[in-house]
């Protein structure tokens, strides 16, 4: 294979809790287009490497670089207008808005319009409007959620919750779209429904970065996996390499079984 | 229902109704009517305003009074310096909106109960202030204000005039909020108060757009006051004690937060009631107003806590 760009370089990375390493020694690169999953058992500080990467903890030692550009440390407004963006484990919506409204937040980064141009509707104001509005609703198409744009987000199932999630995360073109456990909780069906929703993805040009538990889910997906345990990388590869090797079983199954 | 309030037709009707008012007044031989619209006018802007911090964003805020107070007293002490009435209001807001960008710099980033606490603190700070500052503000003893007669060409009794003010303000106000409501700004807000880590993580900065509602409702304390101090042609720090902010929060519970709307209806309802009824029954009850005001909070808390009119969300077309 040969290597495309590489759009995110992950350098020694640290996030420590006082004494607890949560995020140690991390080295990693992701290409642009691929999907690659981090796996690892409870604890292995997955999330928190997801929540370094995006700006909610400073992270304490390392480098992330980004699409050439320094961002550890960046507020995370600043690294979604770079072109990260995320979802949650425990989903986060807009409840009491809806789901129209959920991805049009979502285009915040990409749109310019501050309190003049709603205050005299202007017709700069009312142009982007109608443009936030056309991208959202095609979103929302992508997504397969057209139909329950006006219901409000608390009022979706909760499959539909994930999708809406996914597509508020696109509203703000990421180039690597981050997604924490995407597939929980959902039942095969609904998995396979989210597979294809996130090869959807990547043919739009969107880099995917996921931490996923189900396993089927990442050998049918993933380019590549990064193993993560007690906070330290110790594996990555292709799904075959990395199911096979013995750190990632005994990480998982313990040592007799490695 | 919600539908119909936001219709056009009603909106007229409203406006047609507040404008009659002067002549049902007058007819009914009921001049205090005119003050108390007037006196519901001004907790409107304020419940407006306060909208912004505790209805969008959802910042408790308990000392919102302060501002209004500062608006007044801005006012009383540039006409006491001979500007021109136009140019005091002007200089009230600018100096109410600076005020609160301070205040707002300064404590945005505690949350919850902590801000309430904190605002309110501020609000009984500001009127000690002003009780003390004798020399600008003559103290407790309070401020005379040069009178001033706006929309002479309309109306010849002061009341009607300043009401007539006020109603154009509210319909400014009105405007002005529904608008932010329906842009990127209002919809940042909003995604504020619904889960402060999504929006941030959805590219708003949150501290910012915190401390800008936070300042624009200023915006409507400030002018409030000012014309307050206008109309009375008298301020004392005794007008803005810590209850008034309860009165305004209770507003902006009751009618619905976040709802506007829900704002001019707790307005009418909150400040409107007490007065005429101060006005028709008897004097001795207004005392025990803050009782009801309790009750109808803890009611309106348990069995309606989206308040009596709540926003609703704005309906796309999806069938294109």
């Amino acid at each position: 294979m040969t290597r495309a760009k590489a759009l995110l370089e992950v350098k020694d990375l640290a996030q420590h809790f006082g004494g607890l390493k949560a995020v140690d020694q991390v080295n990693l690169t992701i290409s642009e287009g691929e999907i690659v999953s981090v796996i690892g058992p409870n604890g292995a500080g997955k999330t928190t490497f997801f929540n370094v990467l995006t700006g909610v903890y400073p992270g304490s030692r390392g480098e992330i670089v980004f699409d050439g550009q320094p961002i550890r440390g960046l507020p995370s407004h600043e690294i979604v207008a770079r072109g990260v963006a995320r979802t949650f484990q425990n989903i986060r919506l807009f409840p009491d808005m809806t789901a129209l409204e959920n991805v049009m937040v979502g285009r915040h980064t990409r749109t310019v319009q501050f309190l003049l141009g709603p205050l005299l509707r202007t017709r700069a104001f009312l142009e982007e409007e109608a443009a936030i509005e056309a991208r959202a609703k095609e979103l929302l198409e992508i997504v397969g959620l057209k139909a329950l744009g006006n219901d409000l987000a608390r009022n979706l199932p909760y499959g539909a919750q994930r999708k809406l999630e996914i597509a508020r995360a696109l509203a703000s073109d990421p180039k690597l779209l981050i997604l924490d456990e995407p597939t929980a909780g959902m039942n095969p069906t609904e998995s396979q429904d989210l597979v294809a929703l996130v090869r959807k993805v990547r043919v739009l040009g969107v880099t995917v970065l996921l931490i996923e538990h189900q396993m089927r889910v990442v050998m049918d997906i993933s380019d590549r996996v990064f193993v993560f345990d007690y906070g330290v990388k110790i594996a990555e590869g292709t799904p075959r390499e990395v199911v096979s090797n013995p750190r990632v079983i005994e990480a998982y199954l313990g040592k007799e079984a490695a | 229902m919600s539908g119909l309030l936001r219709s056009r037709g009603t909106a007229w009707i409203l406006i047609a109704a507040a404008l009659a008012l002067p002549f049902a007044a007058h007819a009914a031989e009921f001049p205090y009517l005119v003050r108390v619209g007037g006196i519901v006018g001004l907790f409107m802007l304020l419940g407006l305003g306060l909208n912004f911090t505790l209805g969008y964003v959802g910042l408790f805020d308990l000392g919102f009074i302060a501002f209004y107070a500062i608006g007044a007293y801005t006012t009383s002490i540039a006409m006491k310096a001979h500007v021109p009435a136009p140019a005091a209001i002007l200089l009230a807001i600018a100096v109410t909106v600076f005020a609160r960008l301070l205040l707002g710099i300064s404590i945005l980033r505690l949350r919850g109960d902590y801000l309430a606490v904190v605002t309110m603190g501020f609000g009984e700070i500001a009127r000690l202030t002003i009780n003390n500052m004798d020399w600008l503000t003559n103290g407790p003893k309070g401020m005379q204000v040069r009178p001033w007669r706006p929309l002479a060409f309309l109306a010849k009794d002061p009341n009607v005039q300043f009401y007539l003010l006020i109603v154009a303000a509210v319909l400014a106000g009105v405007a002005a909020t529904r608008r932010l409501e329906d842009s990127r700004v209002g919809r940042a807000w909003v995604a504020i108060r619904e889960d402060e880590v999504a929006a941030r993580l959805s590219g708003i900065p949150v501290r910012e757009y915190k401390l800008l509602a936070f300042t624009l409702s200023a915006v409507f304390a400030g002018l409030a006051g000012s014309l307050f101090a206008l109309w009375e042609q008298f301020v004392t720090p005794e007008s803005f004690v810590f209850w008034e902010s309860v009165l305004v929060v209770s507003i902006v519970v009751l009618g619905g937060m976040g709802s506007i709307s829900g704002v001019l209806l707790g307005a009418l309802i909150l400040a409107g009631v007490p007065p005429l009824m101060q006005a028709t029954l008897s004097a001795e009850w207004i005392n025990y107003r803050y009782l009801f005001f309790g009750l109808i909070l803890v009611l309106v808390t348990l069995f309606r806590p989206q308040g009596l009119l709540p926003s609703s969300r704005r309906e796309a077309e999806l069938t294109s």
